[in-house]
């Protein structure tokens, strides 16, 4: 300790010899973290002055911060045999403290609602650009279906390998496990009333209505919906969007809609697999944990399921790689500044993409409802 | 924004009352201007101005990636077509990394839809004014900083450009290899004729390359002096008359980072 003498800790009381000086905070500061534990323990602190003629102000205001820290912490403080010069400097510290800090105002409901209302105008002017996008990106496609020699082929079928053949072990595994597990579950509760029969058809339904084509929306905008944000938009940072525009191209056509044409050409045939896998590991689960043969599972699954059950999932996946593909290109487009920005773009383009899909099988459900036999109410 | 201005008209570029704010979510940034000048064909026009003044603004401006607030630009087609032709260099270079030098330098002239045979030609002889005939199948990030800036150069060259933009495009490069690079720029230029407006922060590029100066002044970029550049080829820089140019420059430079 730097002071000796000047400040004495003993039972609960802290007492001030002489007068405390500015330069000498540290020491103070020293002192208060030395007895910081025993205080704490006593949980009553008495700050003595009976001793002392003053107190130097910045030497006050640490002595004040460092009783207020323990007033936080449960600490009753007082202060005894204080002069009248020092309790008017307490005073003063105390009301300064307790005048709000203009930088951390407390919100007021004003405020709050004007934030609310910034952030619902700036999510509809971001859906009003993706929607502005869709349009560009539609425009160019259409184009491209009268031209279809101008369409960059080798880019389709390079993002149909990766966005569509790279997927299919992950899409083909995670289906299948899903399935197991919604057969085992359906199954086991079913038994319980003697359905186990009606398990193929729930799974039937399950899988070739939502699941399947959930699902691999799901997989394919975490792995492709995010990779082509990122490939845009790590072009964008490094000007290469740029370049190409100056030099005449049509990003639209050059960029987005070789993505597009590939995930429309692959994600029917992914929903396929997923409903194939999916339907499968309900017949495993079946046949392993409930005693239901193959064949009942077959047969039970062939009277529930109609063709427009599965065709109507592959539908689905065609507006669901639209969404995927404009919606990952859009953020990747939207990139400015560094690369940071690219890893926020990827994430933003992840969460509206499935985002999106669900509201659009929320929508499309309400038709499936009204154009599959025997839905309708 | 382009018009067509008549054939036998030496304009190359007329830029008119430009400005440009950027609106973000954080509030406006007044970028640019308004800005207004005018360029004539094979004239070597430099922007100088200090970090942030709006120079990368006004060039993007003029090559259409950025709409204007108010103003408008008119280049000239003169190769006939009805858009003209725009180089751009950029800071980066933006070579495209999944293609070779030869693809690079290709890609733009199938943009302009130009036969295979001629589309050869043409980037073969540009690869060999370049000294990069050796690099025709390498990829960009085989090649070092500067030798990626010359194949951007390149490949904006080989486009004939009515207008050449060039946004600091030695500006991440060592001082020896960035003044190898302007004196080939140089060079080039007296034999291609090309209308070209750069834009640097840099007074000795400025004052080696130019035919004549703006600066810019701090955001929004306005323009606060225009000094023509009358030094004889070739420019030398440790030249009285260069050093002098140099002084002055500086002089209304230190004078905009002070105010």
């Amino acid at each position: 300790m730097a002071n000796p003498g000047k400040l004495i800790y003993s039972g609960f009381t802290l007492s001030v010899h002489g007068v405390l000086e500015d330069n000498e905070i540290d020491s103070i500061r020293e002192f208060i973290d030395e007895h910081k534990r025993s205080i704490y323990d006593a949980g009553k602190l008495v700050l003595d002055f009976s001793d002392s003629p003053g107190i130097e102000s910045v030497a006050a205001a640490v002595l004040y911060g460092s009783c207020k820290r323990f007033i936080c912490a449960g600490v009753k403080v007082r202060r005894n045999g204080a002069s009248a010069v020092i309790e008017k400097l307490f005073e003063t510290l105390a009301k300064f403290d307790s005048m709000p800090d203009p930088q951390k105002k407390r919100l007021s409901i004003r405020d709050y609602f004007e934030n609310i209302g910034e952030n619902v105008y700036e999510l509809g002017k971001t859906l009003y650009a993706l929607g502005h996008f869709f349009g560009e990106t539609i425009y160019a496609f259409t184009g491209m279906l009268l031209h279809p020699l101008k369409v960059r082929w080798a880019m389709v079928f390079y993002y149909m390998e990766e966005s569509g053949y790279k997927a299919i072990p992950i899409i083909a595994v995670l289906t299948w496990l899903l399935g197991v597990v919604l057969g085992y579950q359906a199954g086991f509760q079913m038994r319980e009333f003697g359905a186990e029969t009606f398990m193929p058809a729930m799974i039937g339904y399950m899988v070739t209505w939502e699941i399947g084509p959930m699902l691999t929306a799901v997989l394919v905008a975490g792995r492709s919906g995010s990779a082509y944000a990122a490939e845009i938009g790590t072009m964008q940072v490094r000007e290469e969007v740029d370049a190409l525009r100056v030099m005449g191209f049509d990003v639209f056509s050059y960029l987005v809609t070789p993505k597009m044409i590939a995930l429309l050409c692959v994600m029917p045939f992914l929903v396929l697999l997923a409903n194939f896998a999916g339907v499968f590991g309900g017949l495993l689960a079946g046949s392993l944990f409930l005693n239901l043969p193959a064949s009942t599972f077959i047969s039970q699954l062939g009277k529930a399921l109609i063709p427009l059950d599965v065709l109507w999932g592959m539908l689905k996946s065609l507006i669901y790689a639209v969404i995927i593909a404009n919606t990952g290109s859009f953020m990747g487009m939207r990139v400015r500044g560094g690369a940071s920005a690219v890893g926020k773009a990827t994430t933003a383009a992840v969460v509206l993409s499935i985002f999106m899909v669900i509201i659009a099988d929320a929508l499309l459900s309400l038709v499936f409802v009204h154009i599959r036999p025997g839905l309708s109410m | 924004m382009f018009s067509e201005v008549k054939k036998d008209d030496m304009t190359a570029l007329k830029v008119i009352n430009l400005s440009k704010t950027y609106r973000e979510s954080t509030g406006e940034v007044h970028a640019l201007g308004p800005v207004s000048f005018e360029m004539e064909t094979g004239e070597f026009l430099c922007f100088l101005g200090p970090t942030g003044c709006g120079k990368t603004t006004l060039l993007r401006t003029i090559a259409g990636l950025e709409k204007p607030d108010t103003g408008k630009v008119i280049i000239p087609s003169r190769s006939g077509g009805e858009e003209p032709v725009i180089g751009y260099v950029f800071q980066q270079g933006a070579l495209f990394p999944w293609m070779s030098i030869f693809a690079n330098l290709e890609f733009p002239l199938k943009a302009k839809k130009i036969v295979k045979d001629s589309r050869r030609e043409k980037v073969e002889s540009m690869l060999e004014m370049m000294g990069l005939s050796s690099f025709a199948s390498s990829y960009p990030h085989q090649l070092s900083g500067g030798m990626q800036q010359r194949a951007a150069l390149a490949r904006s060259l080989v486009m004939e450009p009515d207008l050449l933009l060039m946004d600091e495009p030695f500006s991440s490069l060592d001082t020896r290899t960035s003044q190898k690079l302007q004196e080939n720029l140089r060079d080039l230029l007296k034999k291609a004729s090309t209308t070209v407006l750069f834009v640097t922060h840099n007074i000795e590029e400025a004052v080696y390359l130019a035919g004549e100066i703006i600066v810019l002044g701090h955001r929004p970029g306005r323009i606060v002096r225009r000094e023509t550049i009358d030094l004889s080829d070739p420019r030398s820089r440790v030249s009285e008359s260069f050093t002098e140019y140099l002084v002055s420059l500086r002089k209304t430079f230190e004078s905009l980072v002070s105010d």
